[in-house]
């Protein structure tokens, strides 16, 4: 089966990412294509959001190459800032800016990188806002929210650069419980309306429901990847079936 | 306010005292004994400042009485002296309003609303222009004055804002480089800040005011003023780039990697999430380092300017009025608290601005 070049959101091919001397990535193979949803998972440490970094360049590889719709990711400046632009990020700790309220923080991006004018990019804003449902905490600072309301902005802010791609970096793990819920609603809703997602969690409930593809990792390696049917019920892996153990156990 | 609660918090007040100031009977003599004290260094100074004080410069004779206090005396007199210095008698006014121009200028920039790059910059070209054209004339009908005879408290004041003004952004571009990821300039840049700090400023000014004429060409001399201006700029730049890199620690990683993954450029990351923040976290460090550059113009005497302190010495410096140095000292003591005092408010306002902005 082939695919139209356009089709493929994000091509990964053999590559290889170090810390100093550390070898962090081990030739990583990863097609991503538009409208599909990816969920990668693995144990503490086995290079997770080490290769979603990878893909806006806030980790450099070393080898191999990364391709974000037909750009190249290398050391051309522009392709860098292309990519960030059509790839929004939704980190752990939320990483709001603190000094802006939640509405700034959604039409900085906006305004300074696609020059929008302010009226465009608050209207723009206030409509992700809405789809996050918070509109009415738009002239708060992020310190006045809740860890639950902070991610949803985060995805907000993200989304108001209208990305093609989204990555998430396990956005509930930093939450209480009772605040996971509306996060995994809000990306739900994302997933239903066809957006690109490549997703660290640990929520494999959110998993199974949404994913397209469970990718597998351990040790700097993609292990496995699989439907998520197929990867819950039968692992091919012992390190898949320890980890799934593990993770469904209690 | 009814008399009841009134009364409650008269009770109130008076059970907190009794209970900070006079819980045990070594701790109330101690409280007695201080407040005395207190009272007594008080009633002091009010009598001598006050009621004993001689207040007009034709009563000078009477400041040798035994008992009469402190001799404003010399501050009616010589109060043109100390606040203009050597500037021509006829002119003061325009001193004066020199002066004036650029506190204006300072006070407009502090306050938040003009804080955009336009605004700011017309701010200060009015405001440094009008202090030029005032003090140096030579247009505008007005005589010229040349540099030497500037001095007293514009002077002060025009050292202090221009230090300021050039070091603040110097202080920054310092601190970029420093952070640069490029070993080469964020090392030299390092050395160069531990050599500055290392050096005394007086040696600073001196080599900017003596050394710096004999290897520079002669059209970049400028004037010594100029020149000294500059070298302190430098001084205070090499400290406040390291003030400001402890506030830029205390950015959390993150807010820099959020702004790159919405594809801010560097120039964005570093003025609309870095520094912002960095100069909030460095505030407290930032206004202390404003109140010692201001209090340090008066080294500048050294080099043969005529800052308000040398001229408060002159104006004491007569054998008609050599005895009254305390008097002319407290008054200029005075002046460098109001200003000192303002800055200090103002820092706190900024601070309040922003925890209530932030919480
Ligand atoms: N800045 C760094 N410098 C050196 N080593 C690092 C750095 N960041 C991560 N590592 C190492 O790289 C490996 C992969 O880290 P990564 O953060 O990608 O793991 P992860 O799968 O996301 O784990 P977790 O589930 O705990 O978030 C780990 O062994 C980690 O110690
Ligand atoms: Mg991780």
């Amino acid at each position: 089966m082939t695919t139209a070049p356009e089709e493929i959101a994000i091509e990964i091919s053999e590559m290889n990412m170090f810390y100093g001397n550390f070898h962090a990535l081990k030739d990583i193979n990863l097609k991503v294509k538009t409208g599909e949803r990816i969920v990668v998972c693995g144990p503490s440490g086995s290079g997770k959001s080490t290769m979603i970094r990878c893909i806006n360049r806030l980790e450099e590889h070393r080898s191999g190459t990364i391709t974000v719709y037909g750009t190249e990711l290398n050391d051309d400046l522009s392709n860098i800032d292309e990519i960030r632009c059509e790839t929004g990020m939704v980190f752990q700790n939320f990483n709001l800016f603190p000094h802006m309220t939640v509405l700034e923080n959604c039409t900085l991006a906006p305004m300074l990188v696609r020059k929008m004018s302010r009226t465009v990019a608050e209207k723009i804003a206030l409509g992700f806002l809405e789809k996050v449902q918070i509109p009415e905490q738009a002239d708060k600072f992020p310190g006045q929210l809740s860890g639950g309301q902070q991610q949803r902005v985060a995805i907000a802010r993200a989304l108001s650069m209208n990305p093609k791609i989204m990555l998430f970096d396990e956005p509930t793990s930093a939450l209480d419980p009772e605040m996971i819920a509306e996060v995994l609603d809000v990306m739900a809703s994302l997933a239903r309306d066809g957006m690109t997602m490549v997703c660290v969690t640990h929520e494999m409930g959110f998993a199974r429901e949404i994913a397209d593809r469970v990718v597998f990792m351990a040790e700097g390696e993609i292990v496995e990847e699989a439907p998520p049917e197929e990867f819950f019920k039968d692992p091919k892996t012992a390190r898949a079936k320890t980890f799934l153990s593990q993770v469904l156990g209690h | 306010m009814t008399s009841s609660q009134s009364a409650s918090f008269f009770q109130s007040t008076f059970l907190n005292l009794r209970r900070d100031f006079f819980s045990s009977k070594i701790g109330g003599t101690v409280s007695l004994l201080l407040l005395t004290l207190l009272i007594f260094v008080l009633w002091t100074a009010f009598d001598w400042a006050i009621l004993r004080a001689i207040w007009l410069a034709e009563d000078h004779q009477l400041c040798k009485l035994d008992d009469a206090g402190a001799c404003w005396s010399v501050i009616a007199a010589r109060w043109r002296l100390i606040l203009f210095g050597l500037y021509p008698y006829d002119e003061h006014w325009r001193s004066a309003l020199g002066c004036f121009a650029v506190v204006l200028t300072v006070v407009l920039s502090c306050i938040p609303r003009f804080w955009s790059a336009k605004k700011i910059g017309t701010i200060w070209l009015l405001g440094y222009g009008s202090f030029y054209i005032l003090m140096q004339g030579g247009i505008f009908g007005l005589s010229s004055v040349s540099i030497d005879q500037w001095g007293g408290l514009a002077l002060t004041v025009f050292v202090f804002a221009s230090v300021a003004v050039i070091g603040m952004p110097l202080a920054v571009i310092l601190l970029l480089m420093r952070r640069s990821e490029m070993p080469i300039i964020s090392q030299t840049t390092g050395v160069i800040i531990d050599v500055v700090r290392a050096l005394p400023l007086l040696t600073i000014l001196f080599a900017a005011a003596v050394v710096l004429p004999f290897v520079i060409p002669g059209w970049m001399h400028g004037d010594k003023l100029y020149r000294v201006i500059l070298g302190f700029a430098l001084f205070f730049a090499c400290y406040q780039a390291e003030i400001l890199r402890g506030g830029v620690q205390a950015v959390a990683a993150g807010q820099e990697e959020a702004a790159k993954a919405l594809g801010l450029s560097y120039w964005h990351r570093v003025s609309r999430i870095v520094l912002p923040q960095a100069f909030r976290a460095a505030l407290p460090p930032t206004i202390n380092q404003f109140v010692v550059t201001f209090k340090d113009t008066s080294i500048i005497t050294i080099i043969g300017f005529f800052e308000i302190l040398a001229s408060g010495a002159a104006a004491f410096g007569s054998a008609e009025w050599g005895f009254a140095y305390v008097e002319v000292y407290v008054f200029i003591g005075l002046i460098y608290f109001s200003f000192v005092f303002c800055l200090s408010r103002y820092g706190a306002y900024l601070e309040r601005r922003h925890t209530i902005a932030t919480r």
